[in-house]
Parts: structure tokens; sequence; C-alpha cells
């Protein structure tokens, strides 16, 4: 049994929209060009006020890799798995293409691959762990917006940030658990 | 007519003469639209060819396939009121409606094996990997147990072997309703897509099974004997009592419907009346108004009401309307719970299909469309080929 637990906390207030990010992610998962094939975005939130007093501001995310994630409990060939470190992945191989995770994933972050011919998402970067390398997406951002850590190390980084801040999960209602912690 | 009743069951390839060749040519060549359609897939891949999207992964080929199964359990739950629950007086439409059953159901894993990326690679790891989570492992494994069962009861009712029949249609009748249970829980389970979201749609699967099942039934004994005027009186018989079910069923899916509705939008639950209202005023309204509410519900519902089901004729007419209306019903089912994404559609989100209401749009593509008419016509074909090569009759 591993007994880490892996998370992203995000400060979407630093976040620049350069989407460097979404660049990085694309080049290191070879993620298929075209509009609509891509693990991780950059969206922008409702502008808030009115002209002069005026503020953008963008929200970065990718797939939640829930606690509880529903495309896991759908998959009928369990292509799509947890590991034990809270990963969720596809198995490219057992994947049959039916599209249940697609219809289950209340944050839209899965995609058909036709390079590979399955269903492609983030996977926390899994290939660069074992180097000890943090995520492309979290790499490479300029105001690091993003910090990639071990939830079962108090001494992460990450860990630390949860205790400093107050955060919050996107679609907490759905029950999905998810480990991208948004701080307030 | 008593010489014909005699002679049945003496030869089980004794067809119906009545059956045209015309007919039988003419439904085969609309199928080669559907063998276009697939040899298109085979050729262009999915991403060319298909109307889907990320946003909207199920179209019309998933709709399609629920609209097959639906008729298919349908058929198989309204035979088995005479040979699996003894009411002798339906035991007429046994053959007719199982061999229908069985078509359907191959239809439809053929329309589905269309939408599948690997329908070859789901045999395989349905068996070694299987997820019991997964309600589509359910559906599926269920609905092959379903097709081995009502294979083996149309063999027995071919023999007339009675009890062979009681047993195999007894195993159908169960394993067809959990199937197709479970297939209104693929959609019901999804916590993520509040329009299916919970017990309704298991329930109202089997109670349109029903409809459908009656409405075919209607149709098929019409086809069988070129309307009510040629039919034997045991048929007949049996037609005035399906024709009176399938209008107190169509009145209970009334119900259920306007029930659906108002939950929908009283209070304006969240994703739910928004999708609620693309069926009622936004890009499904015609869908919804004309076929699911006027031809599939208001017509049949009416005709038999003010026929009181005793005419055969207007029983034809309004199953040939709710078919044609349940079709759609599977269609506006399967879109609408997609319809509201998952993501707002703002700059940068690449929400897919997002319009300037904040709402994905599906439009199925020629092949697509292609396919359905392909399975639905071949169906077509394979049922008056059975009719005409095969003794359907008691």
């Amino acid at each position: 049994m591993s007994n880490k637990k892996y998370a992203i906390v995000l400060d979407d207030t630093k976040c620049i929209d350069c989407k460097a990010c979404t660049l990085a992610c694309k080049m290191e998962n070879h993620v298929p060009t075209g509009l609509y094939n891509y693990r991780i975005w950059v969206a922008e939130k409702p502008v808030r006020g009115h002209f002069p007093n005026i503020k953008r501001s963008f929200q970065p995310s990718q797939c939640q890799q829930c606690d509880n994630p529903p495309c896991v409990h759908v998959c009928p060939t369990k292509a799509s798995y947890q590991t034990e470190d809270g990963v969720v992945l596809v198995d490219h191989n057992k994947c049959i293409l039916c599209k249940y995770c697609m219809t289950a994933c209340p944050y839209d972050a899965r995609y058909v691959n036709e390079e590979i011919k399955a269903i492609d998402k983030c996977t926390f970067c899994y290939h660069r762990l074992p180097e000890g390398r943090e995520p492309a997406c979290v790499e490479t951002c300029p105001p690091k917006v993003r910090v990639f850590g071990d939830l079962n190390d108090p001494n992460s980084e990450v860990s630390k940030l949860l205790v400093e801040h107050e955060t919050f999960n996107l679609k907490p209602e759905k029950g999905t658990k998810p480990k991208l912690y948004y701080i307030r | 007519m008593t010489t014909r009743t005699e002679t049945i069951g003496i030869n089980i390839f004794e067809g119906n003469k009545r059956i045209s060749n015309v007919w039988l040519g003419f439904f085969l060549l609309v199928s080669l639209l559907g063998a276009f359609g697939v040899g298109n897939i085979l050729l262009h891949g999915h991403e060319e060819t298909l109307g889907v999207t990320r946003t909207v992964p199920w179209g019309i080929l998933i709709s399609t396939y629920v609209f097959f199964v639906v008729s298919s359990t349908g058929l198989c739950l309204i035979s088995s009121m005479g040979h699996v629950f003894g009411i002798e007086k339906y035991e007429v439409i046994g053959k007719r409606a199982i061999i229908l059953a069985i078509f359907t159901l191959l239809c439809g894993f053929g329309v589905i094996g269309m939408e599948l990326g690997h329908p070859f690679r789901m045999l395989i790891y349905n068996v070694i990997s299987p997820n019991f989570h997964s309600a589509i492992w359910w559906m599926g494994t269920l609905y092959g147990v379903y097709l081995v069962f009502i294979a083996i009861e149309f063999y027995f009712l071919m023999k007339h072997n009675h009890k062979g029949a009681f047993y195999a249609g007894l195993g159908g009748f169960l394993a067809g309703i959990s199937a197709h249970s479970n297939l209104g829980a693929v959609f019901g389970l999804l916590e993520a897509r509040p329009f299916w979201h919970g017990p309704y749609l298991p329930i109202y699967f089997i109670l349109s099974a029903l409809i459908s099942g009656c409405a075919l039934i209607i149709i098929i004994l019409n086809v069988a004997h070129k309307g009510p005027a040629n039919m034997p009186v045991k048929e007949q018989q049996a037609l005035l009592g399906i024709s009176k079910i399938f209008g107190l069923l169509i009145g209970i899916l009334i119900f259920f419907d306007i029930w659906k509705l108002i939950s929908s939008i009283y209070g304006a639950p969240p994703e739910k009346y928004e999708t609620v209202m693309q069926l009622l005023t936004g890009q499904l309204s015609t869908n919804f108004w004309l076929f699911e509410t006027v031809f599939g519900l208001l017509i049949p519902f009416g005709i038999i009401l003010f026929t009181k089901g005793n005419n055969i004729k207007a029983s034809l007419v309004a199953a040939v309307s709710a078919v044609i209306g349940i079709f759609f019903m599977r269609y506006d089912l399967v879109i609408a719970g997609q319809l509201y994404p998952m993501r707002a559609a703002t700059p940068g989100a690449g929400v897919q299909g997002a319009t300037a209401s904040g709402f994905v749009t599906y439009t199925p593509s020629f092949t697509e469309i292609a396919i359905v008419i392909g399975a639905i016509s071949f169906c077509c074909f394979l049922y008056l080929a059975a009719e005409k090569f095969l003794n359907l009759n008691e």
C-alpha cells in the first residue's frame, strides 16, 4: 500500500492566462492537436465590475483526481482505475470507447484520443512522479499557480497551504471529493 | 380458415404467402444505406464521420440502440403474458413477438457496435476484466443472457414445446426486466447529470418498453394478415385485449411525464430546469411537442380512448404513431441529458459545441442517420423474411 495521496492546490488569483500549462501538458503527454483535444484548460471567469472598475480572472483546471471518482465506478471494463496513491488513470488497452466515463464526469475532463483510440485525461503526469518530478503544468507555470504534493505528508507544501488557507473544491455537491483545491 | 388452422405446426417452414418480395427487396435496398454508413466509419474513423462531440459523447446511435432494446424487451414482456403467465388469449402472439424481439435486439447491438470504438475488445474485457459497479457492464451482460433465453424460447415455440417455452420465457422475462432496468440505470446512476439521475429512469424504461411491445405487436399482426379483415378471430381477440392495455399504459406514461416535467420545473432545480426548458422551448422543442407529445402520447391515447380499443384498424394507426413518437422520446432523453455542459462555456474553457445560450448542441451526421435508417430497415427486412419463410402462426 502506498501511503501517498497526491493533490494540487491552486491559487488562481495568480493566473495570467498565458496557457503555458496547457501547452506543456500537450507536449509532455503527446496530446493530439485540435481545439477540443486537451487534458487541462484555463477558463475565463465572468468579468467582475464595470469600466473603469473592472477585473478579469481565470480558473485553470483539469481532471480533479476525485477520491470518489464516478468515471472509475461506471467503466464496464475497469479501464478507468485509481492507483493506490489516489490518481485516476486509464488503461488504454482495456478502453472500449463506450464513453460512459465522459458522461459520468461532472468536470468534462475526458476526451477521445483518436491517436491511441482510447479515452485520455490528466494523469498528474504519473510517469514523471517516480523520478521525483512534478507534473508538467506545475513545473512550467510562471507565477506558480499550482502546487503539487502529498496530502499524507504534513510537511509537504500542499499540506501547509491547506492549513494556511481556506480552500474550496469544484462541484462539491456531486460527492466526488476532488483532490484539486482552490485557495479562496 | 379451419383447414389452415389444422395444418399449423406441421411444417415450421410453411411461411406466410402474403408477404411480397417487393417489400423484402425494398427494405433490403434501404438497408444498404446502413452498410454505407458502416463502411464510412470503417474507412474514415469515428471522429470524421460521427456528429458526437466531447460534450455530447452519446448521439443518435445510442438513442437508437435504446429504441431497439426497448422494443425487444417490450415484445418479450408483453408476449410472456401468454406462454409464461398462462393467459391463453395471448399465446397466439408468442412466435411473432419473440422473433421480432430477437431481431430488434440484434439490430440494437449492431447500432451500438458502430458507436463503440472497440466493440470486439468489449467482448473480451467484459469477461476478463468485469466491473460489477458499472451499469453498462450489467446491462450488456444481461442483454447477452436475455438473447440466449429468447432464442431458446423461440426454438421451443416453433417446436410447440410449451414446457420448454415456459422456462425459457420465464428466463427471458426476468433477464429482460433486469437488463432493461439496468439500461435505465446507465443513465439514472449518473450523479453528474441531474436530468437523468434518480430511480425514475429504470422504472420509466420498463413502462415505455411495455408500450413499445404493445404497439409493435399490433403492427406485426396487422402486417402478417394484411389488416384485420383477414385476421383469424383468435388473433383479433388478442389484439383487442392488447389495444386496451396499450391505451392504459400510455395513460400511465402521460401521468409519469407530467410529474417528471413538474418536478423539473417547480422551483427551477439547477440543471434539471435548464434541461427541461430545452425540451419545452429550446432546441428539442419540435421533437418534444410534435413527435413525443402529439405522435407518441396524444394521438395514440386519444384513438384508444375514443374507440375503447375495439377497432383494430384504429389501434394500428395509434400503434404506428406511438412507435414514431417513442423513437423521438429516446432521442430526446439521450440528447437532452447532455445539453447542459459540465463546465460554463466561458472563453478558454473549451466547451465543444457551446452556443451563445450556454448550452451545447448536437446534430446527427449523415453517417449516423444512414446507420439508423439502415438498421431499422434491416430489422423490417429480417422480420418480413421470417414471416415469409417460417410458420409463425400459433
